[in-house]
């Protein structure tokens, strides 16, 4: 029996085998996920922001910025080799667009660039990612075998 | 920032006469019954938001138009899909289904159904607070309720720790629930309480 254990806005999970991490709707948010497909330990975090931009920082989980360095940390913790991690992303969408205003912050998108650019700092390679567009997703990190499963609404659903 | 009780009940008794205005207005549009919950004003934390929406994931249409001027702030009606098709449904007289996501008419009245509840609410707000407000053009959503409630938390590319929210349940007579939501923008509570002497 696999637990599926439920990441919430701004919280980061590790888990071992066989567990799933799971995080609901996804909008702009990101949902960055951490494989050792060795030790098969995993970590996901749920990031809202790209960076703290000077706020106080509060939860660090909250950011791109500092949620990949984290996670890494923590899931060091459950014996992953930074060496072998491996990473996985969805979400980063538009949800809205006003007629006649270009969206400025384009936040999905800079959530997005800033997790790669974090990932390329640590030298985590970046397997795959489903991120943009307009769409909600929910997604379910498997631990063991490091799939991401993503379920939108009207695009349906795939293992990435 | 720290609320008094007094301040609460004043905020509480905002979100009662502007949302009462909305509903009101949702009600002469569809020409039905519909029922007010006492407004509930608080604040959620980040890891809480699903106390505020019971199903993330769930396929629900959304309404947010942003309330621009003194006291500025985001007006979101959430509407699960089928509640969504009923008021359609109400507004268009028709008993026939409606595809909502294939249809650009129907989508086109719910922008309008929110565009008239959320002047309501202005207007009330106004009138109680003599500060003047305008509605901007409004946008909608429909897809999974917690994706789209995110998206409207993060749009300024800032979001604190905790939210407060005015948040009133509207249920119609037969078949329609749906939830409006109204988030201050900050400094939009110091302005109100400044007006109201508190």
């Amino acid at each position: 029996m696999n637990n599926v254990i439920n990441v919430g806005m701004a919280d980061l999970k590790t888990a071992r085998t066989p567990d799933i991490l799971m995080t609901a709707g996804l909008g702009s948010c990101i949902g960055v996920c951490l494989h050792d497909p060795v030790q098969k330990v995993g970590g996901m975090a749920h990031v809202m922001l790209p960076t703290t931009n000077g706020n106080s920082v509060g939860n660090p989980a909250k950011y791109a910025d500092q949620a990949v360095g984290l996670l890494i940390e923590e899931i060091l913790k459950l014996g992953a080799s930074k060496s072998r991690l491996r990473a996985k992303m969805a979400g980063g969408s538009q949800m809205f667009t006003f007629p006649g205003k270009p969206p400025v912050l384009r936040i999905g998108d800079r959530n997005a660039e800033t997790v790669e650019s974090e990932l390329k700092r640590f030298g985590i390679p970046l397997l795959v990612s489903d991120v943009g567009g307009g769409v909600g997703r929910t997604i379910h990190f498997n631990v063991t075998t490091g799939d991401l499963r993503v379920r939108t609404i009207n695009h349906g659903e795939k293992v990435i | 920032m720290q609320i008094t009780q007094v301040q609460l009940d004043a905020l509480k008794e905002i979100g009662n006469i502007g949302s009462g205005h909305a509903a009101t207005a949702l009600s002469t549009l569809l020409q039905r019954r519909i029922d007010m919950s006492v407004p509930k004003v608080w604040t959620v934390s980040l890891d809480n938001i699903s106390s505020v929406i019971d199903q993330l994931d769930s396929l629900q249409a959304v309404v947010y138009v942003k309330v621009e001027g003194g006291a500025p702030g985001k007006a979101v009606f959430f509407f699960p899909i089928q509640s969504a098709e009923a008021v359609v449904q109400a507004l268009m007289g028709t008993d026939e289904g409606i595809d909502i996501l294939g249809s650009e008419l129907a989508q086109s009245a719910l922008k309008e159904v929110g565009n008239i509840m959320v002047s309501s609410f202005i207007i009330a707000l106004t009138k109680l607070s003599g500060i003047p407000l305008q509605p901007s053009v409004p946008a909608l959503a429909i897809d999974m309720a917690g994706a789209i409630l995110d998206a409207v938390l993060l749009e300024e590319g800032t979001i604190d720790e905790e939210i407060l929210f005015i948040d009133t349940q509207l249920t119609g007579i037969p078949l329609i629930e749906g939830k409006f939501i109204f988030l201050p923008n900050e400094g939009t509570l110091n302005k109100l309480f400044g007006v109201l002497g508190l």
